[in-house]
């Protein structure tokens, strides 16, 4: 589970940065990236946090992945608290983002083994985990082979095993299907269904409306940091005014 | 011991770049040697082809000297020419279509005859190879200078003494090891420096900057792996690229000093002496903290770039600043003091030099290490800092 609590993140600006935000920020020693946002995300459901680019979410799954501390405001991961507890909030975390973010020069049974061993597994976990990964998976195949040699298909199913090596309860995706073809992007949405089937906690960052429909149960829009929708897809559903999932997020974004 | 974990993929991961292996291994071990090897047989074959050369000599009043003309005549591999007018000399010395041209002064006989001193002037053009063209002139000169005196000394009937009223015996009580490490010891810490930098340079970049741009910085941040286990674990990796690059850096010297051509054996045996296992250990205590304090400042550098080229771009200038201290331990005269013994890589080129040479004073030898390892440590604690700190790590 994943409680947040009135979480605010400021950076702080150099004079080339207020520069290039124009007038508005001339004088601003800060950017508020989130601007007090609280939600739950529960077991067995998919959060989805929706907004256009630049409006907070990486900041906001960066901030309970305890990447970035949060400026105000709390982060309780699996009743763990992200600040005090970063490292306890991390062995229950599996992160996965657009980017395939593998080890060019390792393979996928050294990645996997990499990431399984910072999780402190046992040799014996490992071995089974990984055996059940692979299985099902298809990986055997090029499990030695190097991850550079690989294509775009078997480097994402390398991620993925990477990912969920550890079978963390609580599964953060950061758009993870940007830049992903077709059938890339439908292995990556069938991962995230199964988290959900196994009783993970899942939330799930996009700006495409047509994936929140696929699989998410709640929703939260976030533009410029703020949250201004924050409830089930079928409440979103219900109270839409516009004839599709995208023409109604635009106009919501819009209207914001 | 997370660290560990880290630092054993890194290891894995570097050696596999075949960027590391050429600039750890290939460079130091295989490359110095060639290169020491090639540019020693180039010089040699080259100052032989000097003292070889045909000189082309013109005697201006060479009816004044007949003698001398013959002497400059029964030179061996000498071409005399008299053809070139007085005015053109200058242009045909420097366009080489003659090597000397020796006047001879009308006064000559007269004055030799009345124990006077006779005027020769001779026109050469100093840039050639190694000064070959004047030695050997210079040579028919003195020779036939030392039979006038010596004569001129039987007809007055005056010993030798006369002229020479010292006998001057110099003892030299430097050793063969204390001279060779004061004139050539600087080198070997300049190139070992270089390269231990060298040597850190790609890893590190790879492993901060090159993680950023795979976009594999958030995997391991999101793993339950400490800040520092991450900087541990990749500064580890980093200098131990950097103390094996500067090891094989030394062993890589040691060959291609036994392949110069024709180097005295007596001087192979001093440097044999000089590069044994307790001296090359010695140097390696101080490798290793200036290897730390490199791979530090690195690596830290490296997490601030936002890609590799970035990195690339901010760490280039560092070369100079590394190369110029371990340059200024090469010049003579600069001691290891209670000052240089706290500057960094100059204290370590200057010591290095004084192992060689066998008369590193221990006060001195105990300054530097408390610099290097406090130079060191500062390094590590900044990019641990640098780590930490999000608007680095999380730069674009």
């Amino acid at each position: 589970m994943i409680q947040v609590q009135n979480l605010i993140k400021d950076f702080s600006l150099n004079k080339k940065q207020r520069r290039e935000l124009g007038e508005e920020y001339k004088n601003a020693k800060t950017l508020r990236a989130v601007d007090e946002i609280s939600f739950e995300c529960m077991p067995g459901k998919i959060f989805g946090l929706l907004g256009p680019n630049g409006a907070g979410k990486t900041t906001t799954l960066r901030m309970i992945a305890t990447m970035l501390k949060p400026t105000k405001g709390t982060v309780t991961v699996s009743n763990y608290d992200s600040v005090v507890e970063g490292q306890k909030v991390r062995e229950k975390i599996g992160f996965m983002t657009g980017q395939t973010a593998l080890y060019d020069r390792l393979t996928p049974t050294e990645m996997v083994k990499y990431i399984g061993d910072l999780h402190g597994m046992s040799k014996e976990d490992f071995q089974s985990r990984k055996n059940h990964l692979f299985d099902i998976l298809d990986m055997h195949e090029f499990a030695d082979r190097r991850i550079s040699r690989l294509s775009t298909g078997m480097k994402q199913k390398t991620s993925i095993a990477r990912t969920i090596i550890h079978d963390p309860p609580i599964m953060i995706f950061d758009e993870p299907t940007s830049g992903l073809d077709v059938m890339t992007s439908r292995s990556i949405m069938d991962l995230i269904r199964s988290c959900r089937e196994e009783g993970k906690t899942v939330i799930f960052s996009t700006h495409r409306m047509g994936e929140v429909n696929q699989v998410c149960d709640d929703i939260a829009i976030i533009y410029k940091g703020r949250f201004f929708y924050n409830d089930t897809l079928d409440q979103f559903k219900e109270e839409m005014t516009q004839p599709t999932f995208e023409d109604e997020f635009i106009y919501r974004v819009g209207e914001a | 011991m997370k660290f560990l974990t880290i630092a054993k993929k890194e290891v894995i991961d570097i050696f596999r770049d075949r960027r590391t292996i050429i600039m750890m291994v290939v460079v130091p071990l295989f490359l110095i040697p060639v290169l020491l090897g090639t540019v020693f047989k180039i010089t040699k074959s080259m100052a032989e082809k000097a003292s070889e050369k045909q000189l082309k000599v013109q005697i201006y009043g060479q009816e004044y000297a007949p003698d001398l003309y013959q002497a400059f005549a029964d030179m061996n591999k000498v071409i005399i020419l008299d053809q070139i007018p007085t005015d053109s000399i200058q242009s045909y010395i420097q366009q080489e279509f003659l090597d000397v041209a020796i006047h001879v002064d009308s006064d000559y006989k007269v004055n030799i005859a009345k124990n006077g001193q006779a005027k020769i002037r001779i026109q050469f053009k100093g840039t050639d190879s190694f000064g070959i063209t004047k030695d050997r002139i210079n040579g028919v000169l003195k020779k036939f200078e030392n039979q006038i005196v010596s004569e001129r000394m039987d007809r007055l009937n005056l010993k030798p003494e006369v002229v020479r009223a010292y006998n001057i015996n110099y003892e030299d009580v430097a050793s063969k090891q204390e001279k060779f490490g004061k004139i050539a010891g600087g080198w070997f810490p300049y190139v070992f420096i270089i390269f231990g930098f060298m040597g850190a340079m790609y890893p590190a970049l790879d492993l901060g900057a090159g993680e950023k741009e795979r976009g594999t910085l958030e995997t391991i941040l999101s793993s339950p792996a400490s800040r520092l286990d991450i900087v541990l674990g990749k500064f580890l990796v980093v200098l131990l690229a950097a103390f094996l690059t500067a090891f094989l850096a030394l062993g890589g010297m040691a060959v291609g000093i036994q392949r110069i051509p024709d180097i005295p054996p007596e001087v192979l045996i001093v440097i044999n002496e000089v590069l044994n296992p307790k001296t090359i250990g010695l140097i390696m205590t101080l490798v290793l903290p200036v290897a730390a304090f490199f791979s530090a400042m690195l690596l830290g550098l490296s997490i601030y770039a936002k890609s590799f080229k970035e990195a690339q771009s901010i760490v280039a200038p560092l070369n100079i600043v590394i190369i110029f201290p371990a340059v200024i331990g090469t010049l003579p005269g600069m001691e290891l003091n209670a000052i240089t013994s706290l500057i960094p890589v100059l204290n370590v080129s200057l010591a290095s030099k004084d192992i060689i040479a066998g008369v590193i004073n221990p006060l001195y030898m105990a300054e530097v290490y408390m610099s290097l390892f406090g130079f060191a440590g500062l390094a590590i604690f900044w990019c641990v800092k640098m780590f930490n700190w999000e608007k680095t790590i999380f730069r674009s």
